[in-house]
């Protein structure tokens, strides 16, 4: 198993905004990690690193021996799956469809042009719905289901993959509290009986207390906590979502202190 | 101060805005000095009335039922024009689009060579590339059919790469970052969220080809057309008001079995 390491990387986008400031971490395989932050803390952009989706624009992210670049970007992708936020489901096809686009990168573009799967592949992604428990739902458009199951279906498509790395951005942020708790569990499931390394990032603190191995803190493009979910105090909580400018009044206190 | 002046135009000053104003002006200045250059003349249209009475009596007779069979043959063959060149236009239009949509075409310099060929192609309509293809390989169909595969191409990977250009970029990047290639990532994420549009174009563009090859006989490329210009040559009255009729229902035929169709695949 290969972990994932971050070099002093920088990230600044063309429209000026300055995501990452000098992150430097390493992920241990097979671990579950959380980050946190505020929005805008760069918790999106650390973890589109690690796949590509972005490139970094100093210093260098290498999960095992490989830095993404145009040529290595599909092998390290075939590793790596990826979990949304919207989900990022192409709702016109199939459940059955979607979870089998996790396959693709195994085979080649020729029985793709006609939508063509070997049997192996649809036993991969129909055992991965069954984990995610949604086999009777295989054969309907993944639109009609609902969020916590749309994620589900975004679960068993990274799973179908046979992924080293599995990225959840924010994968309960538009899910309810009942849905959200599925969703974390299956990925705590996955972490443990596979050995998947799995980074997600989040919102909720009560869930990083509850699932995670280790919590990053990141706010304003920096590392400023990094630990045992134990570790997160009121003081370090503090420091995560602390924001420039904001005076730390009672209600700011209070609302972290129920977090 | 009367109520009729506390009436104003929703802007700072109470006045009409300008803009609009000045484009109604130029307009009606432009209609105004084109009408004689194009022959508008009340004075002529108002003489016409007798003719075109004239005109309306001669084509209510009764209909040429003998003409009937060669009516659904040619009629036949206009339909069979517009399927077979709306088709091979869809086969060539549709891998054509990935590379004429902005979002999926590879190379800018591409995209902008593919849409500046489409362009060219749309720029002269159907019957002058007929005319083309008449003298180049005779009368007949083929000559129509190549003409209307030619300008749908043109039209068709338009319609579809506007349809590529605003599909939903989160299922793009969900299929993307599962380490799908290039090919696959347009397969499983672009072709299925603009399939409805793109029916919904051909559909359109099916319509439009009944229309077009109905003309294309004019210039002796196939179709009810021919038969359509000869008899109003030959003051045929009884046939033209038969062929007329048929187009109608045919078109309208077809408008009713796209909808329907259109209906099932969204």
């Amino acid at each position: 198993m290969k972990k994932i390491s971050f070099h002093a990387v920088e990230k600044r986008y063309p429209n000026g905004f300055h995501a990452l400031r000098g992150v430097s971490l390493e992920i241990e395989a097979g671990s579950f990690t959380v980050i946190l932050g505020p929005s805008g803390a760069g918790k999106s952009t650390l973890l589109r690193l690690v796949n590509g989706l972005e490139t970094p624009t100093a210093g260098h992210v290498a999960f095992g021996p490989t830095a993404p670049s145009r040529s290595s970007l599909r092998g390290i992708r075939s590793g790596i799956g990826m979990v949304f936020q919207q989900f990022n489901l192409v709702g016109r096809l199939s459940v059955m469809t979607n979870v089998l686009t996790g396959r693709l990168a195994h085979r080649s573009w020729l029985g793709s042009i006609f939508y063509l799967f070997r049997r192996e592949d649809i036993a991969i992604a129909r055992e991965a719905l069954e984990r995610v428990g949604l086999v009777d739902k295989a054969w309907e458009r993944a639109d009609r289901l609902s969020g916590g199951q749309q994620q589900r279906v975004g679960i068993a498509r990274a799973l179908a993959q046979r992924p080293q790395i599995i990225l959840a951005d924010e994968p309960v942020a538009s899910l309810d509290p009942v849905s959200s708790d599925d969703v974390m569990q299956l990925l705590r499931g996955i972490c443990d009986r596979d050995g998947i390394t799995v980074l997600v990032n989040l919102h909720q603190v009560e869930h990083a207390r509850r699932y995670a191995d280790r919590v990053i803190g990141l706010n304003s493009g920096q590392v400023v906590f990094d630990g045992a979910p134990g570790q997160l105090d009121s003081i370090s909580l503090n420091r995560i979502y602390h924001r420039d400018g904001a005076p730390h009044d009672e209600l700011f206190s209070a609302a972290l202190a129920y977090a | 101060m009367t109520n009729c002046f506390q009436l104003r135009w929703p802007t700072r000053s109470g006045l009409p805005p300008f803009a609009p104003v000045l484009s109604v002006g130029v307009v009606v200045a432009l209609l105004a000095w084109s009408a004689p250059v194009a022959e508008v003349n009340a004075g002529h249209l108002y003489a016409s009335i007798p003719r075109l009475i004239d005109f309306l009596r001669n084509i209510l007779v009764m209909p040429d039922w003998k003409y009937l069979p060669q009516l659904g043959q040619k009629m036949l063959e206009t339909l069979e024009m517009t399927f077979l060149a709306t088709s091979i236009a869809a086969v060539i239009s549709l891998p054509l689009s990935f590379l004429a949509a902005r979002n999926t075409c590879p190379f800018p310099a591409l995209f902008h060579g593919v849409r500046a060929l489409l362009s060219l192609v749309r720029a002269l309509p159907e019957m002058v590339w007929a005319l083309v293809f008449v003298s180049a390989i005779g009368l007949g169909p083929l000559p129509g059919i190549m003409a209307l595969a030619f300008v749908t191409v043109g039209f068709m990977t338009k319609f579809f790469a506007e349809a590529i250009e605003v599909v939903d970029q989160r299922a793009v990047e969900g299929v993307a970052a599962h380490g799908a290639g290039w090919l696959q990532v347009k397969i499983f994420a672009h072709l299925p969220q603009a399939w409805p549009d793109f029916i919904g174009a051909i559909m359109y563009i099916l319509d439009h080809n009944l229309r077009g090859a109905t003309l294309l006989g004019l210039v002796g490329a196939g179709g009810i057309g021919y038969d359509m210009i000869m008899s109003m040559r030959l003051f045929d009255y009884n046939r033209i008001l038969v062929i007329a009729v048929a187009i109608y229902i045919v078109v309208t035929a077809l408008d009713r079995v796209s909808d329907q169709f259109r209906a099932r695949v969204i």
